[in-house]
């Protein structure tokens, strides 16, 4: 498969595997899509689908050992990041692509002060002097809600709503183009999970800045994103806007992660979960890896890798036994 | 009689900056086969309430009356029969399994620690315990790093039902769970409920699934119960602006509804030393002198109570 040399971000047949002891675990098995500029693009799927595993490939910061990556390329306007030196990559993380981990108690360091983390980074991408990257990085807390004065305070002087604001503001200081967001409101409470959003979905429209967001919670996705990717064993199993995936969801297994839902509008007693558990990532099932918890499933599916087929224009689903579905099961 | 009554229940904790306010004066009735829904953020005290009524920690004032009898200091013999009929099923199922022992023999420990069962009536009962949460017979000898975090809450829920409780506190047993295993994890209690008629108390932060599994549900803010109403009535009027607020902020999946988002200012505070009003009036949207006072739980329709002074100017 060729690039499509006018994405903004082109990711093509990634594959990354860990090694543990003697066992090869399988997190990321051929993922390819692509993002224009200004896209928020939802990468949703449970524990261990490989969602985190895709957007550290893109940082190249994933652990090696145990992480390998074993081919794929990832092309930001048209630069494989994947073929950079290490000192070439040093330029684009933080400066071009940034990133916001999950959990904003252990992604700052305790023993330096808020304001610090963010000249560090200020100072790295930029000939900043260190009073410009102060002024810089105090107008980046006010932009997030924090006052000038917590500037010289230490990252346990703030609440987790807090912390994850200074980690957004480090994240935009430099004016990334590319954002990845990984679970960035998992760990807070719903009413600064609001508070948190909209600051980034503001913040996006002023900078017009892309961003990934990774995410098991559908809501979040129907709220902030353009386009979903369904991951699933490290398979982008559904892919289009979020107008066709959450309108016209297509996969058993997308199908199954709506009806797992407990409603807010309907009274029901039970609530459809999907059988069985994710298959283990060391020993994946042959053809479709959902066969073996799929209600469609049919004799293809066991033994052939299924393509991902696009079945309205923009939307794509990685599914044999497509026409058996029911129309929408929600 | 109610299965658990809770009255002016209050449990504070001494740190260094003074009295934490953890629980302060709650109180509510669930009866039996019921499902009571306690919701509102992190440190709103929802769990210390739980861990109070079971008595894993004591309270500081106020009572307990678990079947019509006052439990609230009973210690030695009696406290055993307490926790025979209250028990708990916590949030994390990583943690809260001893990782040094087979699941089997978890199971069992509460059988062996109540005494009066023999070792084969042990044995029997332990597997019909795996039997009834769906936790395959072969996994028996198991550790629990063995087992999927699905499958570790399906081994804590078998050890809360070891010895027949009447009643059970679900200290958010489905938050660290995906939601296809969390739906699996709500079917198995509310069967579980159908089936023995045991009462729970339903700590979460997850309005939807509060909705879900809950008859009622009681809202609190900083220790204090804010809002308390039957599930559906809630959703359809809630009255509190602490509660609107909260609803606000549900992201639901139908992305054609827009959202009516209460915007609060800053972020919970916290309870120690609180000062004697509305603990919520810093944030909210309608604060005014009258919410310096201490409030009042008032009843404004059957079994709907709202702890605001200003409920019915808002809500006209």
């Amino acid at each position: 498969m060729n690039h499509n040399s006018e994405a903004f971000l082109s990711v093509r047949e990634l594959n990354v595997v860990y090694t543990s002891g003697k066992k090869i675990v399988h997190a990321v098995n051929g993922v390819s899509f692509d993002m224009k500029r200004g896209e928020t693009l939802a990468l949703v799927g449970e524990t261990g689908a490989g969602k985190t595993t895709i957007a550290k490939s893109i940082l190249r910061i994933l652990p090696d050992p145990p992480a390998i990556l074993r081919g794929g390329a990832v092309f930001l306007e048209g630069e494989d990041l994947i073929k950079k030196s290490e000192k070439e990559m040093l330029k684009v993380r933080g400066k071009k692509v940034a990133m916001v981990f999950q959990d904003p108690m252990t992604a700052l360091n305790p023993v330096m002060t808020v304001g610090d983390q963010i000249v560090e980074g200020l100072r790295l991408h930029n000939d900043y002097s260190k009073s410009m990257a102060r002024e810089k990085a105090i107008e980046m807390l006010q932009m997030v809600g924090i006052h000038a004065q917590r500037f010289e305070e230490y990252p346990f002087q703030f609440s987790g709503g807090m912390k994850q604001r200074v980690i957004i503001a480090m994240a935009l200081a430099c004016n990334p183009e590319l954002l990845l967001a990984d679970e960035p409101t998992t760990a807070l409470d719903v009413t600064i999970q609001a508070q948190v959003l909209d600051l980034i979905n503001e913040l996006k429209g002023k900078y017009r800045t892309s961003m990934i967001l990774i995410t098991h919670d559908l809501g979040v996705v129907a709220h902030t994103c353009s386009h979903v990717a369904v991951v699933y064993a490290g398979k982008i199993i559904e892919y289009g806007t979020r107008e066709a995936v959450f309108v016209h969801p297509a996969h058993p297994y997308t199908l199954g992660l709506f009806a797992s839902l407990p409603s807010m509008s309907q009274d029901c007693t039970r609530l459809k979960p999907i059988p069985g558990t994710m298959p283990d990532p060391t020993n994946l099932p042959q053809g479709c890896t959902f066969h073996p918890r799929c209600p469609y499933a049919i004799e293809a599916c066991k033994n052939d890798e299924i393509p991902l087929l696009e079945i309205a224009p923009g939307h794509f689903c990685r599914c044999c036994n497509i026409e058996e579905r029911p129309e929408k099961c929600l | 009689m109610s299965l658990i009554e809770v009255r002016n229940l209050k449990k504070y904790f001494s740190v260094p900056a003074g009295l934490n306010h953890a629980v302060d004066d709650v109180s509510f009735t669930i009866e039996k086969d019921e499902t009571l829904g306690v919701v509102g953020e992190s440190g709103c005290g929802k769990s210390t309430l739980g861990r109070v009524i079971i008595r894993l920690l004591d309270a500081t004032d106020g009572q307990i009356l678990l079947d019509g009898e006052d439990v609230t200091r009973v210690s030695g013999k009696k406290l055993k029969q307490v926790q025979r009929k209250a028990q708990i099923v916590f949030q994390d199922p990583y943690s809260s399994l001893n990782p040094r022992q087979r699941i089997e023999d978890t199971i069992r420990e509460p059988l062996h620690n109540a005494g009066g069962y023999s070792g084969s009536e042990i044995k029997e009962r332990a597997s019909k315990l795996m039997d009834l949460v769906g936790i395959d017979a072969r996994l028996r000898a198991s550790y629990p790093h063995e087992l999927d975090g699905g499958r570790r809450q399906r081994v804590g829920i078998a050890r809360a039902l070891a010895l027949n409780p009447k009643f059970i506190v679900c200290d958010e047993p489905v938050s660290s769970l995906d939601v296809s295993i969390q739906a699996q994890v709500l079917n198995l209690l509310m069967d579980l409920q159908e089936q023995m008629g045991i009462a729970y108390m339903f700590i979460t932060h997850n309005l939807s699934v509060a909705r879900h599994i809950s008859n009622h549900i009681c809202v609190m803010y900083l220790g204090q119960m804010v809002e308390k109403s039957p599930t559906r009535e809630l959703f359809t009027t809630s009255l509190h602006p602490y509660t609107k607020a909260l609803l606000s902020a549900i992201l639901t999946t139908d992305i054609y509804k827009p959202l009516q988002r209460v915007q609060l200012k800053g972020e919970i505070t916290s309870a120690i030393n609180p000062s004697p009003g509305c603990r919520f009036a810093p944030r909210c949207l309608y604060s005014t002198e009258a919410c310096s006072q201490p409030q009042q739980l008032e009843e404004i329709s059957k079994d709907h109570f709202v702890a605001c002074c200003r409920v019915r100017e808002i809500n006209t």
